[in-house]
């Protein structure tokens, strides 16, 4: 640190002695073993080298005429920029006086004269030492305030965003969701007091509800909560009266006490989305009756019962009604999907054939699959069993079309699309033994059955499967694919003819179903919609021996 | 045979799209009503041989307004067609109890609107 490297000199030493043989002998003495060497006569022009460039270390004699040492050495201990150079001084032998007087006023050692050489370079070769190692104390210790300063102003800084925050801040640990500290934005969204949290955990108070934007599973306790860890996961939050808030989570690990823990930041949305679904109900109404004139009128002119088009008028006429049918389009499924997701729309349950609703949705897109030179593949694993779902067939329908939709407008001619179908039963999980479980045939990938098996708690379901070799979604959008308007690409829309709300509404409608729907893609290979939906009322899986 | 039709719609421009389309794609007369009142006062005098009614207008809304025309004796023989916006018919329950002969979705073609009356109502002409 202080310390120079070799050829420059081992220290710099001032020696102020009014003797000058005296100077002479200690600075050829010092010289000799590599010391840089400052010699003055006068007390007074010492200080001021000493000021000016501080020395490591002083010679100083007691005895001086004008200013004598213990001025000096006095002077030096008052200056900032001299005090801590360690002065060590110079004595006739044996005045016992002298020697007390130099270390009341703050030398560190003196020597006598006659000079023992030895002696001589032994003490200042000690004080150097002691000097080097009190710089290095000083900066170590001066490093460490600063660093504990730092780590203060950090957890000051820390701790003042907790509490001001106006984001609903908790802390708990990472094992199992218990809450060690919350904010005061947490209390007041939740309209809990804080002692009827601290120490409880998240699944205990029931805090997390999976909310419509959690793909592909919902939350099943902390531990999926803390695996699923994306930023910004919507779910639903429960207070403390019961309502449920709409909120935006994300979690991040921190180290406290020695103990791993998670940092819980929520958003509250709940009023954005009310002020959203509100906007667009009242949008899409208000859209709608100019969309009626304007569609009549199109349709009016292209009859040709008003008065025939030039060709070119004729081409106009079309580009107006493609794009006008597309904004209905968009209108429609605006208004479907709000009013699904506000429930203003139930859903029926009757026993569905599934076979009949896959082939039902076939045929409604056989022409635009022809179209675009797609074959649409129906796989029936085993086609002697036909089960029946109870759900909404026109629900199941839309969401089975708007699957194909997606399938064929994002592949490529001449590309394929596979439609399958299995039933999955519990002991599918377990092991095959006894047969009782129904057909497996290793069509569908273990990691979609493991998949199943972390959401339907064993209940019997059935999966429906709809698989492209298109262009597939990459891995930043498989996640956010089923939320509205979350087009791959922006100009989808337009080239495509989506309105962008199609994967938000299937998943709308699986949810309804009580079932998870989700997706499998890797990029330029294609596409993997998964569909699982409970089966619900018993159906003859087991008594009737399917397998 | 040339029908007569009551049209009933908040919307001019809707309701000149429907005239249209019913007198150019099958020559039907077509009569006009803005609002449900005047719909049943006209609907007694003219004796039409359908109504076609919009669901969603202000002041008597097409609920009350089949209501009345149902429980007037002069009106209650005339069939009644409710045109409604797609989406509002996927609401369940909202048009339970309603003695309508059939709901049309909006937006509409409407050179189609007499076929789809024909179907609707069992004309056979």
């Amino acid at each position: 640190m202080a310390d120079s490297p070799s050829p420059a000199p081992k220290a710099d030493i001032l020696v102020i002695d009014d003797m000058p043989e005296n100077l002479n002998l200690l600075a050829a003495m010092l010289m000799q073993q590599g010391y840089k060497v400052r010699s003055v006569t006068k007390g007074t022009t010492g200080l001021r080298g000493a000021q000016v460039a501080p020395p490591d270390l002083i010679l100083l004699d007691i005895n001086m005429p004008e200013m004598n040492g213990r001025e000096v050495c006095q002077r030096l201990k008052a200056d900032a920029r001299t005090r801590d150079i360690p002065v060590i001084f110079i004595s006739a032998l044996g005045d016992v006086l002298d020697k007390v007087n130099a270390f009341a006023v703050g030398g560190v050692d003196y020597i006598s004269k006659p000079f023992q050489v030895e002696e001589v370079l032994a003490r200042i070769e000690n004080h150097l030492t002691l000097r080097r190692l009190q710089r290095q104390l000083q900066a170590q210790n001066a490093q460490l305030q600063q660093e504990m300063l730092e780590r203060q102003q950090a957890e000051e800084k820390f701790s003042k965003a907790f509490r001001l925050s106006p984001n609903p801040i908790a802390i708990a640990t990472h094992s199992e969701g218990r809450l060690l500290d919350v904010n005061p934005s947490f209390l007041t969204m939740g309209g809990y007091p804080f002692d009827e949290v601290i120490g409880r955990t998240v699944d205990e108070l029931g805090l997390f509800r999976s909310g419509e934007a959690m793909v592909p599973f919902s939350m099943q306790g902390w531990q999926s909560l803390v695996a699923s860890a994306m930023p910004n996961q919507e779910a639903e939050f429960l207070t403390r009266s019961g309502s449920l808030k709409t909120i935006l989570f994300s979690l991040e690990p921190i180290e406290l006490v020695g103990m791993t823990c998670v940092l819980l930041m929520i958003n509250d949305i709940t009023e954005r989305k009310r002020l959203e679904n509100e906007f667009i109900s009242l949008v899409s109404h208000e859209l709608r009756t100019p969309l009626t004139s304007l569609m009549g009128s199109l349709d009016l002119l292209a009859s040709g019962q008003l008065g025939h088009l030039t060709e070119q008028g004729q081409r106009v006429l079309q580009i107006a009604t493609t794009n006008t049918d597309r904004l209905n389009r968009l209108v429609d499924d605006i208004l479907d999907l709000e009013r699904m997701r506000s429930g203003k729309i139930e859903i029926r349950r009757v026993p569905c054939q599934v076979s009949d609703l896959l082939q039902q949705a076939i045929d409604a897109m056989q022409s635009m699959a022809d179209q675009a030179e797609i074959s649409l593949i129906l796989q029936a694993p085993d086609t002697s069993f036909d089960p029946t779902i109870e759900a909404d067939p026109d629900r199941l329908l839309q969401m089975i079309i708007n699957l194909l939709s997606n399938a064929i407008k994002f592949s490529s001619s001449g590309g394929r699309v596979w439609v399958r179908k299995q039933i999955v039963a519990p002991s599918q999980f377990v092991e095959r033994g006894d047969g009782s479980a129904i057909a497996s045939d290793g069509e569908i990938p273990g990691s979609v059955l493991s998949s199943v098996q972390s959401f339907s708690s064993d209940a019997p379901g059935l999966l429906i499967g709809v698989e492209d070799e298109g262009r597939g979604i990459p891995a930043d959008m498989v996640q956010r694919i089923f939320e509205r308007f979350q087009q791959v690409d922006a100009l989808d829309s337009r080239r495509k003819g989506g309105t962008g709300l199609g994967l938000a509404i299937c998943r709308n409608i699986v949810e309804q179903h009580g079932g998870r729907i989700w997706v499998e893609s890797e990029l330029g290979q294609g596409s993997r919609f998964w569909v699982w939906l409970p089966q619900r009322g018993e159906t003859q899986m087991n008594t009737d021996g399917h397998r | 045979m040339s029908r007569l039709v009551l049209l009933v719609d908040d919307e001019a421009d809707v309701r000149a799209i429907a005239q249209l389309g019913l007198e150019i794609g099958a020559g039907w007369r077509v009569l006009i009503a803005t609002s449900g009142q005047e719909a049943i006062e006209l609907a007694a005098l003219h004796q039409p041989d359908v109504i076609l009614l919009d669901w969603m207008m202000p002041g008597m809304d097409g609920r009350e307004t089949v209501r009345q025309l149902k429980n007037n004796i002069d009106t209650q023989k005339i069939p009644v067609i409710l045109m409604t916006a797609k989406v509002q018919q996927s609401d369940q329950g909202r048009f339970e109890g309603l003695d309508v002969a059939a709901f049309f979705a909006k937006p509409f073609r409407p050179l189609k609107l007499a076929d789809q009356i024909r179907e609707a109502l069992g004309w056979e002409e």
